[in-house]
């Protein structure tokens, strides 16, 4: 952590903050690469600010299992969820070092982007023109997962950030977004913000 | 002595791989977690050789390129971005660790897995499979059987399944499904029928 704030406990369930760990650490790892290929020092900052939160999770992990402990059989077996939270948490770590490379101007190859139009997962930014069809669309009705399998990360607009937008989100001109799925899902998208595809089927 | 183009392409393949199989740890790692299977966290663990390797072969191509001076940042940031990838496939191995150190799921683990009700299982292709030479998508797998392919293990590469892949004679799947549909999903890949009682 940047600064050490004192941690307080709070009764957060250890189920939700290792559910919610695990969901931050995934697309963190997403934004990272993001903010590689795209070389944005905005995304990477968010990766940074999401690192907090899953270090916060992961203390809140760590107290309520200590407390969580009656005897030595109960200890044994949290230590399996103590192991788990640790590895979600070196997950988190490691997209932060992604981040750092960029916030840090330490130099992203040519090969790093060859190297991203060949993955599986591929990333997309797609700038949200006026005449898409995607505009003043939510994200739950135009069912971008199921229809071209690509999941909006992140939504920037004007200044503002929004990572892991909610499904009630709505997409409005001028909206840039950052996307990962199939390689032709990821095309279909930008398409789509583009308004050169004028139809989601 | 500067970058050849063919050096160039095996740079970029390993890092795709690099990045790919880490990704693929993950998700396999937090299914045998999920799944508590032993078999999906031996994969991880195979992987977790493999890839280790791999990272050395690409870091020794990064650090023999030839690369100038100036250059050096550029080529700092693809070192690191290696070791990101290593790192990530060391915490996927932590969690297939948990699974295979055997220890018993804690409530509060169970929680977050939720009871899983589905089997994992691993199955070689065999030469008179009917699977052999089709697509996946041709293959029907979910419909015929109810088990999905998580991955493919084709001698030291591992594929994730996707609807144009090939099922080729001695590849390794495994899947994940009810456990119903384990019998049915063996016969389709040995093209064995399991011995009945019933005469003809």
């Amino acid at each position: 952590m940047a600064d050490s704030d004192k941690i307080e406990y709070k009764p957060i369930s250890v189920r939700e903050a290792l559910t919610e760990m695990k969901d931050d650490s995934e697309i963190m790892i997403d934004l990272a690469y993001s903010s590689a290929l795209f070389n944005s020092h905005e995304l990477a900052e968010e990766v940074l600010e999401l690192e907090k939160r899953v270090d916060y999770l992961a203390y809140i992990i760590d107290m309520s299992t200590m407390l969580a402990a009656r005897d030595a059989e109960d200890a044994e077996h949290l230590t399996a969820v103590i192991s788990v939270a640790a590895a979600t948490n070196k997950i988190s770590d490691a997209a932060a070092d992604i981040a750092s490379i960029v916030l840090k101007d330490i130099g992203i190859h040519p090969i790093v982007r060859k190297a991203f139009e060949q993955v599986e997962e591929q990333l997309a930014r797609a700038i949200v023109k006026p005449n898409s069809i995607l505009v003043n669309k939510k994200l739950d009705d135009l069912e971008l997962a199921a229809k071209i399998g690509v999941d909006v990360i992140a939504i920037r607009r004007h200044r503002e950030w929004t990572i892991d937008p909610d499904e009630k989100e709505m997409i409005l001109e001028g909206d840039v977004l950052i996307a990962r799925g199939a390689p032709h899902g990821v095309d279909e998208l930008k398409a789509l913000a583009a308004g050169k595809l004028r139809k989601l089927e | 002595m500067a970058l050849t183009e063919k050096h160039f392409k095996k740079i970029v393949d390993k890092l795709v791989s690099l990045k790919d199989t880490s990704e693929l740890m993950i998700d396999l790692a937090y299914s045998s977690l999920f799944l508590n299977s032993r078999a999906l966290a031996e994969e991880v663990e195979a992987l977790e050789n493999h890839i280790d390797d791999m990272h050395t072969e690409f870091e020794l191509l990064v650090l023999s390129s030839g690369f100038k001076p100036e250059e050096s940042k550029d080529f700092l940031g693809l070192i690191r971005l290696g070791v990101v990838t290593e790192k990530i496939a060391d915490a996927a191995m932590e969690i297939a660790d948990v699974v295979l150190r055997g220890l018993e799921p804690h409530p509060i683990l169970r929680l977050v897995i939720e009871e899983a009700e589905e089997t994992v299982t691993r199955v070689t292709v065999s030469k008179t499979s009917p699977l052999v030479g089709k697509k996946i998508r041709e293959a029907q797998i979910p419909e015929e059987t109810g088990m999905w392919v998580l991955v493919i293990r084709r001698g030291n590469w591992w594929l994730r399944p996707r609807p144009d892949t090939v099922i080729k004679a001695g590849d390794v799947l495994i899947a994940s499904g009810y456990a119903e549909g384990e019998a049915d999903f063996e016969t389709l890949a040995t093209g064995v029928k399991p011995q009945t009682n019933e005469e003809s």
